[in-house]
């Protein structure tokens, strides 16, 4: 495999996986909108704030209401991280690697991209629109994933694949996690309750996770229940605890892994140490950044060992240029 | 419903499928009663299916400009072009006798250049050449093969003659799209290829891996293959992608390979370093190796030509092939085929006139009106003039080029090339087309099933490049003896 290959076939998932999430991040917080009670207050602003994208925004000297937001979010392509540059980019990435991937993949990500080219408009300005457009987005995004389980050799370009996927899901699902932190609760106590137990439905939902958490925690619907579920269960696979498993599964089947094992792992064991009973918003922020930076590790891990070949051309020809 | 007469009009050119008497050609008769059952609304959106299934199998080519790169789907028309087999079989051996002719022709060039001095090939054509590579004298490669892609570019006159215009012998491309013509074609009309007169074309692929795996340096049934892409901003790129992909080779940059002490070439993997034995390169000369030719050249790998004639890496096209590609050297290839192999041409060469000669040149500066000029070196169509379509303007200034530069100029009457009934805006129409044969040689010589047609969607062009808004159709090679 080589290394300019890999690093690219670790994008394309990673791009994938993030527009996927932005769109399930985007739903959840219009759903929670829709559920707050008078006196609770939620500002767009957070959206901005969990994607990392505050500095772009405060350059770009966009306004913070929903529409601006959604526009930046969904379909701008001045933003790197938007949905339609994370499949644009997932879309060219794929081109220069046609060569390992089952035939039809390449026919399903351009079509996600000319789904989401269409329909951007649609889903920046109306809500109903956008939940529509969206959900099929994730959909198409899961048939993509379908085909890959189904038909490509679980080879060492599926490894990288799959490496991307779970490391860009594992951090998502602590942003998206990172919402509810941002909330400002209504001072009735019992009113509340309610409103968090809302909230945590809302993010349960937005991760397809309501039905399984449901099934194996129960029927309560409570901060430090949902909190520990998303951050350590083993087996609900948008869980970071579940993917960092499948990041050390991938990289027992690559050479050379010390290094990059000797990262997950330490990830895995601050996780495993967290205690998440009575958390109050400003520590659940903490450990949520910290999650971020052991992911962030992970990467650099895998890049030094796996992509240093062709970055070492890069780097030979950037002087000249 | 009868097609042909309600909508088609011929003109002077010889048409492929339909005869002077408006009726389809034995070849093209299955196709007809097909045709004639179904009615005009209906092909509309199979057109339309078309359409959308090249849109999202991304079957494009690139145009890079200011306003930001456009893929644009590449132009199809769902009718195809039929060739009899009987017709096809003498073409195919025609091609093949021109490629082996021509690989002689190189391999002696770069040797003792014995065709020079028996005066065959004049020296001054030589001297003359741009693709001539000093770089590769006094070297035999494998089989003494230096050309083992070419695309041969084939047109029909109006009295029904097949001429060759012309043989890629660098980098031709094309091959990809006769191949997703071809899967198109069976997405959408099923039910015509029951029955099996038309002759699949789906080998190729593995010809080309097995011709390139006969290059490599080791012994073994498995040698490590790469194809060498300029990368993503070649308009080419799909195709160096697909063919990667059908031979499940390594699809690498110039950046991904490196020539380390021992002459051998490497590629960069995650687990270090690999072994690469056999490069399908589709990049030109000038930019395979700044060591050996261009030393600005960011796309090539240092240090390639040095490996390649200490004999550790198999390379297709071979450094140099270049040099019969050029339309100067195109005008010898019937005496080339008669100086090695004894035999007289099968296919014929269109006639042409040299301008590096007086009397010829004198010929082509008082025909400049009936004739077309095309210069040695260029492809894609570009640099040339159709002397009937040109103004006064540019053949006078075309006259001072020749006059100039004469050894870089050639010229040849204008044909009046075949035209096939193209779909345009519902109706069938004739539209002038061409045909480009691949054709393969190592240990090996084969020739594709057909070719890349090239159709001019333009009413009256003669111009089928898909850089300047050509399109394309299924070639079918049929057995009607056997049907």
């Amino acid at each position: 495999m080589l290394s300019r290959v890999a690093e690219s076939l670790y994008w394309m998932t990673r791009y994938l996986e993030r527009a996927e999430n932005t769109a399930r991040l985007i739903n959840s917080t219009t759903q929670v909108l829709l559920d707050l009670p008078k006196g609770a207050y939620f500002g767009w602003d957070v959206l901005i704030h969990v994607a990392g994208l505050d500095a772009l925004i405060r350059e770009r000297g966009l306004k913070v209401d929903e529409a601006s937001i959604m526009a930046f979010l969904i379909e701008d392509e001045g933003n790197p991280s938007s949905i339609l540059s994370s499949i644009h980019y997932a879309r060219e990435n794929t081109r220069t690697f046609r060569e390992v991937l089952p035939m039809e993949i390449w026919e399903r990500i351009n079509g996600l991209y000319l789904y989401i080219r269409d329909n951007a408009r649609r889903a920046t300005h109306s809500r109903s629109g956008r939940y529509d457009v969206l959900n099929g987005l994730i959909e198409r995004r899961q048939s993509i994933i379908g085909l890959l389980a189904g038909s490509m050799s679980h080879d060492i370009a599926f490894q990288f694949l799959k490496l991307g996927r779970n490391l860009e899901r594992a951090d998502m699902t602590t942003r998206i996690v990172d919402v509810n932190s941002a909330v400002l609760l209504p001072t009735d106590p019992v009113l509340a309750v309610q409103t968090m137990e809302r909230l945590w439905m809302s993010t349960l939902n937005a991760l397809s996770a309501y039905q399984m958490y449901r099934r194996h925690v129960g029927v309560h619907v409570r901060s430090q229940d949902v909190v520990g579920y998303l951050l350590k269960d083993p087996h609900f696979p948008r869980t970071v605890y579940h993917c960092l498993s499948e990041i050390e599964g991938c990289l027992e089947v690559l050479p050379h892994n010390e290094k990059a094992m000797k990262a997950a792992r330490q990830a895995y064991r601050r996780l495993e140490r967290m205690q998440l009973g009575g958390l109050v918003p400003v520590v659940l922020h903490e450990y949520l950044d910290q999650v971020q930076a052991d992911l962030g590790a992970v990467h650099d891990a895998l890049s030094r060992q796996y992509f240093y070949l062709h970055q070492q051309q890069e780097a030979l020809i950037a002087p000249g240029q | 419903m009868d097609i042909i007469h309600d909508n088609y009009r011929l003109n002077d050119a010889y048409d492929e499928l339909i005869g002077p008497d408006l009726q389809p050609r034995p070849a093209a008769r299955a196709l007809f009663e097909y045709l004639s059952g179904e009615d005009w609304a209906v092909l509309g959106e199979r057109r339309k299916a078309v359409e959308a299934a090249i849109m999202s199998m991304g079957i494009t080519f690139t145009v890079y400009s200011d306003a930001g790169n456009i893929d644009r789907a590449w132009p199809f028309d769902i009718v195809p072009r039929i060739i009899a087999l009987s017709e096809w079989r003498r073409i195919e051996a025609g091609l093949k006798q021109r490629l082996k002719a021509l690989n002689l022709f190189i391999n002696d060039l770069y040797n003792e250049q014995l065709v020079v001095k028996d005066g065959v090939f004049p020296i001054e054509v030589l001297q003359g050449s741009k693709n001539f590579r000093a770089q590769c004298q006094g070297f035999t490669p494998r089989f003494g093969v230096w050309a083992h892609i070419c695309g041969t570019d084939l047109v029909r006159d109006k009295d029904g003659t097949v001429y060759v215009l012309e043989d890629n012998l660098r980098v031709p491309s094309g091959v990809s799209y006769m191949l997703e013509n071809r899967q198109l074609m069976k997405r959408m009309f099923p039910e015509v290829f029951q029955g099996g007169t038309i002759l699949p074309v789906d080998d190729y692929p593995t010809q080309l891996h097995d011709t390139l795996a006969a290059l490599s340096p080791r012994p073994g049934d498995r040698p490590v293959i790469v194809v060498l892409t300029p990368g993503i901003y070649n308009s080419a790129y799909f195709e160096h992608s697909y063919l990667a992909q059908q031979m499940g080779a390594f699809l690498v940059e110039g950046g991904d390979l490196v020539v380390k002490e021992d002459d051998c070439v490497y590629m960069k993997t995650i687990s270090g370093l690999r072994r690469v034995d056999v490069i399908y390169r589709r990049i030109d000369d000038d930019f395979i190796d700044p060591d050996a030719f261009r030393p600005d050249s960011a796309l090539g790998v240092r240090g390639l030509m040095r490996a390649w004639r200490a004999g550790k890496i198999g390379i297709a096209n071979a450094p140099g092939a270049g040099v019969a590609d050029d339309k100067v050297v195109y005008t010898f290839v019937p005496k080339i085929i008669k100086y090695y192999l004894g035999e007289e041409p099968i296919l014929a060469n269109v006639p042409s006139y040299l301008c590096m000669y007086e009397d010829q040149r004198d010929y082509v500066l008082a025909n400049l009106d009936k004739l077309v000029v095309k210069p040695a070196n260029e492809s894609g169509g570009y640099g040339m003039l159709i002397g009937p379509r040109a103004n006064k303007a540019e053949r006078a200034q075309f006259a001072d080029l020749i006059r100039e530069n004469p050894r870089n100029y050639m010229a040849q009457p204008t044909l009046s090339i075949s035209t096939a009934p193209t779909l345009v805006d519902d109706k069938l129409a004739p539209r002038h087309l061409d045909l480009r044969p691949f054709v393969l040689q190592s240990d090996r010589l084969y020739v594709t099933t057909g070719g890349l047609t090239r159709v001019a969607m333009k009413e009256g062009s003669l111009v089928v490049n898909s850089s300047q808004g050509g399109g394309s159709k299924d070639t079918w090679i049929v057995d009607v003896e056997g049907a």
